[in-house]
């Protein structure tokens, strides 16, 4: 069995508050590298303060167009968050499945991972 | 160009009164523009995000703005805030700390808004907030302006100004930006013709998303409306002729008699408010993902 990875928020976006859209596309970016390789990933809130449903949609919600929900499910675990950010996380998780439960948006997804994907509106 | 200015209030009467403003400025291209604040009794401090995304469209045309007349009251308020200072007005210091300055931001500066959040909060003397209603109205904040960021494709910027009342407990913040409008995102991403009030309810209901491509959405807003409501606070947004209030937790739209060229959010947070806002429920991080 592989060791944990342990990705923490703080260290990747450089501070406390995981707010911006942008910042979660830098934990998204790492998080798929490390899954891809075939990492079971940890990711670690701890000293984060505030948390937006932007940068949660960026970081994770994206991982849903790209692999299926039981490998997520197997490979990606969180740790060090309270119960409201936990609560939050789990609606922008519900949200996303529904969102690439159209298979338009899941395609379109999976073809600008590949780099041949246009029209993103970030 | 003269033009008068009259009270502006956070309420429909108060938009109505910035819309109107905003058509008589709308079609100046290189002009001097005096805006003369004699009948001024009261802005809400707030309100000069809206009020300065307008303004600010006017001067990106090549017209020349300059603010008169402005009653001592009023001028320093909009001088404690900032706001005044974009027309050659001096700065005053806020000794209550009271106000949340005025800004304008980039899409791309979302940082700098973290760090102006950061700042005007910490430096504000709101003794009745707890930890948790802190933390609540900051993620509110931020999704407010990602929401902006996001959706809106403004080039000329996004506003925000606040002032907290001590007295009434109440801490109320705008975010303004001069971009699609609700109205026009659900065009532009959907094809979906609606009134501009439909757009606005329709921007807040059920799963609703404009978001396309890799990056799923929709929820800001949403979760905003759910913690206003919670908080007995006020949330007003206006997006083009559109004008969505929820108050006391009811909501209700009206129609504005000109466009506002973007959307504004205002919200009202009631700071004594003591909501544990801490879901503390089944959820077990196993059970995520």
């Amino acid at each position: 069995m592989s060791e944990i990875l342990t990705l923490r928020i703080y260290e990747t976006i450089g501070g406390n508050l995981a707010v911006a859209s942008e910042d979660g596309q830098k934990v998204f970016g790492l998080l798929m590298k490390a899954l891809q390789d075939g990492r079971d990933v940890q990711l670690s809130f701890v000293n984060i303060d505030t948390l937006t449903s932007a940068f949660l949609n960026a970081a994770i919600g994206q991982l849903y167009g790209t692999f299926k929900e039981e490998f997520i499910r197997q490979h990606l675990s969180v740790a060090d968050i309270a119960q409201d950010d936990l609560a939050l996380l789990k609606r922008v998780v519900d949200g996303a499945k529904a969102y690439f439960k159209d298979p338009k948006r899941a395609e379109q997804a999976r073809r600008e991972e590949s780099g041949k994907g246009e029209d993103d509106d970030e | 160009m003269k033009i008068h200015l009259q009270d502006i209030r956070s309420n429909f009467e108060g938009f109505c009164r910035l819309v109107s403003f905003g058509k008589l400025i709308d079609t100046a291209l290189w002009e001097d523009i005096d805006i003369d604040m004699s009948a001024v009794n009261w802005i809400d401090a707030n309100m000069c995000a809206p009020l300065g995304a307008l303004v600010h469209k006017a001067t990106q045309e090549g017209n020349a703005v300059t603010i008169n007349n402005i009653i001592s009251g009023v001028q320093s308020i909009l001088s404690k805030n900032g706001f005044l200072a974009h027309y050659g007005y001096s700065r005053l210091f806020d000794s209550w700390g009271s106000t949340i300055q005025y800004k304008r931001f980039e899409t791309k500066d979302d940082h700098y808004f973290a760090d102006y959040i950061s700042r005007e909060l910490a430096g504000k003397n709101i003794p009745t907030m707890t930890p948790a209603l802190y933390k609540k109205f900051q993620e509110s904040l931020f999704e407010i302006f990602s929401n902006a960021v996001i959706h809106s494709q403004t080039t000329l910027g996004i506003f925000s100004c606040g002032q907290y009342f001590h007295r009434k407990k109440r801490l109320d913040f705008s975010v303004a930006d001069l971009g699609l409008g609700m109205r026009g995102i659900v065009k532009d991403r959907l094809n979906l013709d609606l009134t501009p009030e439909d757009a606005i309810i329709w921007s807040l209901s059920g799963n609703n998303t404009t978001k396309r491509g890799s990056v799923p959405g929709g929820l800001g807003l949403k979760l905003l409306q759910e913690f206003i409501r919670k908080n007995k606070g006020r949330i007003q947004i206006a997006s083009d002729k559109g004008y969505w209030e929820l108050i006391n937790g009811d909501s209700n739209t009206q129609v504005l008699p000109h466009p506002f060229p973007g959307t504004v959010v205002n919200i009202e947070i009631n700071t004594a408010d003591t909501h544990s806002y801490c879901l503390a429920c089944e959820i077990r991080p196993d059970e995520i993902f």
